[in-house]
């Protein structure tokens, strides 16, 4: 009897896998890596929200030549170690023809010689480092990482010709995060702001985590300077305007694209009043077809816009578009993506026009707002 | 100069009493059942939430917002205790240890499906306005009135934990059985009730120590807990694990150490000095700072 019902049951299994093959034929798979739990789990989010409406809108137009998107979420906590083996199970996965990501500069360098060696095509939405550019190319020199955001050394020379010009700093302070974003970032920044004749009057690092900063922003309160800069993400750059104002270093603050949340507002309170933000995306210099991205957004999640979400959106059409034209085949996946190297070529998105140069960087324009009155409002712009 | 020391020690005194309140729940539950309870961070961040969630989703003012956080994670602690450690009171005590990380690790995710993965800011409006207000500002030292706040309760706390236990039946007890359990319950001490009682206490002092933090920063995340478990944990081993003026002293030594870490030697090495005080110290006084050496049982 046992015996019996072990047969029926086998059959049934195979059963179901047959037909699943089936069904499963009219599905194409991508991945998107980046923190969905753990600390960085609301970045993660950010990202996901930008996947998600893009897939859903291509499947809700029926797909890609009738075959449906679906999505593997794949959490990597931001975490070089546990990239590393996302991108190895994504390089087992032959389904999966390409993936959105990584979220984190340092996770997406972890993964990237997985994806370089198997010849999987990635896009990351945000990450920034420079050193990407140099890692992202297989023996025959294939580019295979590409990249729908500006890199650090431009934002970070941006900010600091930003802070003289038009905010007319000369002394500046810095606090920046302890990793490849936050250095990347503050290296570029320091260069060209002492190019400028800015004096950089105090340096400080903290680790993700800590949610006091009383101590180091003492010691560069002491050291008095006429401007901080933040180099690092919004959750610890709320905590850190406040605790500023704590302390009683009142200062104009600034930082680069990580600021760029709701959050920050929601967090920082009175004291994100004057700070200044480079962006990669500014609602009020995008087109229709943006404020429409924008709406809806508004409408699926409510909350606004931020640049990772659009950047991800984004990215995620790139990838649609570009298995749309070559097929679900990783290898011609790529080779349309780095077809894309002109602005007649490129794809516009609702961050701007993309194309892709030699090294898979995309040539994004930074745009500057400012907190006003508890809300982002454009700033500035640096012609 | 010396305006800047002062500042600086009293950024380290203001981290440090926060320390000092949750060090004082691992202190307790390891001098009462040897075990180190890893989830006790995860506390301190439910008891956060679970004030905001009080007064955002049910209008109950900060006070007794406060008082209803530390009585729902009393009786969390008690129920912690009986769901995940009760069932391996006779097990090796590596179980327990492994037990209570997996519990971190559970209630975490558990809080980032309730409450969403975003950190949020505290209700501010049901902050009284007072408590914004500066209180001292002279040579440096500048404190507000929340600062002024958390120095009293978290004093006024140990006060009242330091004469439950030396003072009260049931501190008796709880005293009687960190010595030996067998031999207390022996005596008639009801061995499982004085063990919820401890948790219950502890976890009801970390709720306080949560609320307060997350009011202080103006902000809460699901895992706010970890490294405020871990500095805890830190500052419960400095003072000497067992010993309840220790874990006190542990964490504001703790604290400062770090300020002045910051403030002087490199913000790179934050952790670094507080974590090389501790080692120093374990080197030099293997029990901690004010913990008694003890014959092991075994």
């Amino acid at each position: 009897m046992k015996r019996k019902g072990w047969l029926v049951a086998c059959i049934a299994v195979a059963a179901l896998a047959f037909s699943g093959s089936h069904a499963f034929a009219d599905v194409i798979r991508i991945g998107c890596a980046s923190p969905f739990t753990g600390a960085l789990a609301p970045y993660g989010d950010n990202v996901k929200a930008g996947v998600s409406m893009m897939v859903e809108e291509v499947n809700a137009k029926g797909g890609i030549n009738g075959s449906m998107i679906e999505v593997v979420y794949m959490d990597e906590l931001c975490d070089p170690k546990e990239a590393a083996t996302v991108s190895a199970s994504i390089a087992r996965d032959d389904t999966i023809v390409g993936v959105v990501g990584h979220l984190c500069s340092s996770a997406h360098l972890a993964a990237l010689p997985t994806y370089v060696r198997h010849g999987i095509p990635v896009i990351s939405p945000t990450a920034t480092s420079v050193t990407i550019s140099d890692q992202n190319r297989d023996r025959k020199g294939l580019v295979w990482a590409f990249r729908d955001v500006y890199r650090d050394d431009f934002q970070g020379m941006f900010l600091a010709r930003y802070a003289v010009e038009k905010l007319g700093l000369k002394r500046i302070a810095v606090f920046y995060e302890n990793n490849d974003y936050g250095i990347g970032l503050k290296d570029a920044f320091e260069k060209k702001a002492k190019e400028l004749g800015v004096e950089i009057v105090g340096e400080e690092a903290y680790v993700k985590g800590t949610p006091d900063f009383t101590p180091q922003l003492t010691k560069l309160k002491a050291a008095g300077p006429d401007g901080l800069f933040i180099s690092g993400y919004y959750n610890e750059g709320a905590l850190i305007a406040d605790q500023a104002r704590k302390v009683g270093l009142d200062v104009l603050k600034f930082g680069a694209d990580g600021f760029d949340n709701e959050d920050y507002l929601k967090l920082a309170k009175d004291a994100a009043e004057g700070t200044y933000l480079t962006v990669p995306f500014l609602a009020s210099e995008a087109g229709p077809a943006a404020q429409e991205f924008m709406t809806k957004y508004r409408e699926r999640f409510g909350r606004e816009v931020d640049y990772m979400s659009a950047n991800a959106y984004d990215a995620a059409g790139i990838l649609l578009r570009a298995i749309e034209q070559a097929g679900p085949d990783r290898a011609k996946i790529r080779e349309y993506m780095a077809s894309m190297d002109t602005p007649e070529k490129g794809y516009a998105g609702v961050s701007g026009l993309t194309y892709f140069d030699a090294n898979g960087d995309a040539q994004k324009p930074a745009f500057v707002k400012m907190v006003k009155g508890g809300k982002f409002v454009p700033a500035e712009q640096l012609k | 100069m010396l305006e800047q020391f002062l500042a600086q020690l009293v950024n380290g005194l203001t981290l440090g009493v926060i320390y000092a309140l949750i060090a004082v729940g691992y202190t307790m539950v390891y001098g009462v059942i040897e075990l180190i309870n890893f989830a006790h961070g995860e506390i301190y961040m439910l008891g956060a939430f679970l004030c905001v969630t009080f007064i955002s989703a049910l209008g109950i003012p900060f006070y007794p917002a406060i008082a209803l956080a530390m009585l729902c994670c009393a009786a969390f602690g008690i129920l912690l205790d009986i769901v995940a450690y009760r069932p391996l009171r006779k097990a090796p005590r590596l179980a327990a240890l492994i037990t209570a990380i997996g519990m971190s690790i559970f209630l975490q995710n558990l809080a980032m499906v309730i409450w969403g993965s975003r950190p949020k800011p505290f209700a501010q409006e049901a902050v009284p306005a007072y408590l914004k207000l500066t209180a001292v500002d002279v040579a440096g030292v500048h404190l507000t009135w929340l600062q002024v706040f958390i120095f009293a309760v978290t004093i006024g706390m140990m006060g009242g934990l330091y004469l439950t236990i030396t003072r009260t039946r049931i501190g008796t007890a709880m005293r009687a059985l960190a010595q030996n359990k067998t031999a207390a319950a022996l005596m008639g001490i009801n061995v499982n009730f004085v063990i919820s009682f401890t948790f219950a206490l502890g976890s009801a002092m970390g709720a306080v120590a949560g609320v307060l933090v997350s009011v202080y920063y103006n902000t809460l995340s699901p895992t706010m807990g970890y490294v405020a478990g871990v500095k805890a944990f830190a500052a419960a081993v400095l003072g000497g694990i067992g010993s309840v003026p220790g874990a006190m002293l542990g964490g504001v030594v703790l604290g400062v150490a770090e300020a002045l870490g910051a403030g002087y030697v490199s913000s790179l090495y934050r952790d670094g000095v507080a974590y090389a005080v501790l080692i120093a110290v374990i080197l030099f006084r293997p029990s901690g700072l004010l913990g008694r050496a003890v014959i092991d049982k075994a």
